[in-house]
This record gives structure tokens, C-alpha cells and sequence, in this order.
């Protein structure tokens, strides 16, 4: 049965339809809602709680849009409805994460050079790391978190994402940038003390 | 080298995301050339996007699932006046 048919069912009550519908995109669902919570409590929460919210508006979903599309929004408005409810702290601005904040010359000011981990090797596999990944990107205020998980794990356009979260492109971009930013910053720490460890 | 190194930063993601013109492209690859820090930042920021896209794929967990199934059927048989 395709997908239109099993929509207008599940509008007249077809429990099965409608547990159909969700099954081919609950998995989507939970990876989106585990990448923009970084743990699995909240994870389920949203999960749970996108899809109490679609058998509530399964009665105005309009088939101009797929299913999957249509639970994918509702998703990401309960995630953020979540966190919204959770104090958030701002990140640095985006001079501040910069090499040379500031004018003067590299060479002669007191900069510290930036430690280079651009080819870290196997710690590339490592769980550490992983989880070091998770933990930083879960650390990030949520409407920046939102943005690059995004941008970056959900591959979405710059344009889809600023229609998603309803901003406009510049800021958009910005908080793009600015998460970027302060991952970068949090991973070279951990590259730049696991070197220090190495070393002594 | 003279000037600030974040006259760029506007310029800073798309550059990373290759869909910067190519005029301005090649003003920053020419400051790259010449100041160390900036070119560590710029192939360190392309690594963080790579290492945060690796994570693994995702799946609902089957306790999860069966929790799911009765809360959702429960709901639906109100919803949908059935006992
Ligand atoms: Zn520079």
C-alpha cells in the first residue's frame, strides 16, 4: 500500500496504517532526536512525544508534504520545545574563537600558536573520541546545536536549515560558524592534552 | 603581515563549504599561505565537521519500541473511540 493510501486510512482510525506509516522513519527519528539531545533519555522523550503529537494532527496532515517530512518538523519542534524549557548559556563571539582576535602581527605578537591536530590518526576510531564528539556537540546551547547537527550530521542546505528553524540565512550561518567554532576549540583541547600525555 | 586575521570570518564557513567565489577564495588561500595559525584553524574547523559526521547510525531501541506500540495504541482507541 503506498503511502497515500495508508495516510487517508490511518485519518479514518486504521491503527495499523498509521503504524506502518511511522515505522518506515522511526529510526530517522530517534538518530535526529539522540543527535540533538546527546543522550538517550531525552532522546525517547522526543521520540515519544513526536509521536503522541502526530496521532493528535494526524487529521490535518495535508499530503502536499510526505509523512516522513511532516513528523521529521514535528520532531524537531518537540526538541526544541524540550530544551527551550532548559537554561542555556550563549557561546563566545566569533572573534573570540579566531587566531589573532585582534590586529598586530602573528610573528611578533604574544599569539599562541594553535596546536595543528588536523591529522590525529587513530584516535580517529577511538571510543574516547566518540564520546568526547557526543558530549561537546550535546554541550552546545541549543539553538546552535540545532543548527549544525543540521547543517552537518542531517545534511541539510544552508537555506533548508534556515527555513527549518526559522531564521534568516545570515543567522543562520552564523550560528553554523559559531558551533563550529567552539567544537573546534573543545576537540583541539583533547587532541592538544592527549599529545601533552604522550609526551611526558 | 599587517591586518586582522578575522576580515575573512564573514567569508569563513562558505569558504570551508567550498561555495565561496572564486576572487575571494583566492584572497583567503593567499593569507593562508602566509599565516600558520589561520591555515591550522581553517584544516582543523574542515576535521571537526568530518569527525562529527562519523558518528553511527542510529535505531530506535526494541525496549523503546514495545513501550511505544501500547502508549500509541492506547492513545489512538481514545482518540478513535474504540475500547
Ligand atoms: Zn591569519
Amino acid at each position: 500500500m503506498n503511502e497515500k493510501d495508508l495516510v487517508l486510512r490511518a485519518q479514518v482510525g486504521d491503527f495499523d496504517a498509521f503504524a506502518e506509516l511511522i515505522g518506515a522513519h522511526k529510526d530517522k527519528i530517534y538518530g535526529l532526536a539522540r543527535k540533538l539531545s546527546g543522550n538517550d533519555q531525552d532522546a525517547e522523550d522526543i521520540v515519544q512525544d513526536t509521536l503522541l503529537k502526530a496521532i493528535d494532527k494526524i487529521d490535518q496532515f495535508r499530503l502536499e508534504a510526505s509523512f516522513g517530512t511532516w513528523l521529521y518538523t514535528i520532531a524537531l519542534n518537540e526538541s526544541r520545545a524540550l530544551f527551550a524549557k532548559r537554561k542555556q548559556t550563549d557561546l563566545k563571539p566569533i572573534e573570540e574563537y579566531l587566531p589573532g582576535g585582534h590586529s598586530g602581527s602573528h610573528e611578533t605578537g604574544d599569539h599562541h600558536r594553535l596546536f595543528d591536530w588536523r591529522d590525529p590518526g587513530s584516535v580517529l576510531e577511538s571510543e574516547e573520541l566518540r564520546k568526547k564528539i557526543d558530549l561537546h556537540i550535546a554541550g552546545l546551547p541549543y539553538k546552535y546545536r540545532e543548527a549544525f547537527v543540521l547543517r552537518y550530521v542531517e545534511e541539510l542546505s544552508v537555506k533548508e536549515v534556515a527555513r527549518t528553524i526559522n531564521e534568516s540565512e545570515a543567522a543562520t550561518k552564523s550560528r553554523i560558524l559559531r558551533a563550529r567554532l567552539a567544537l573546534r576549540e573543545q576537540l583541539s583541547e583533547f587532541f592538544e592534552d592527549r599529545h601533552d600525555r604522550e609526551m611526558s | 603581515m599587517t591586518g586582522k586575521c578575522p576580515e575573512y570570518v564573514n567569508e569563513l564557513n562558505d569558504y570551508l563549504d567550498g561555495s565561496l567565489d572564486s576572487g575571494i577564495c583566492a584572497e583567503i588561500e593567499k593569507h593562508l599561505g602566509k599565516c600558520q595559525n589561520c591555515r591550522i584553524m581553517v584544516d582543523t574547523l574542515k576535521q571537526t565537521v568530518k569527525l562529527c559526521r562519523g558518528g553511527k547510525e542510529e535505531s530506535l531501541p526494541p525496549a523503546l519500541e514495545s513501550r511505544l506500540n501500547n502508549l500509541l495504541k492506547a492513545k489512538w482507541d481514545k482518540k478513535f473511540g474504540k475500547k
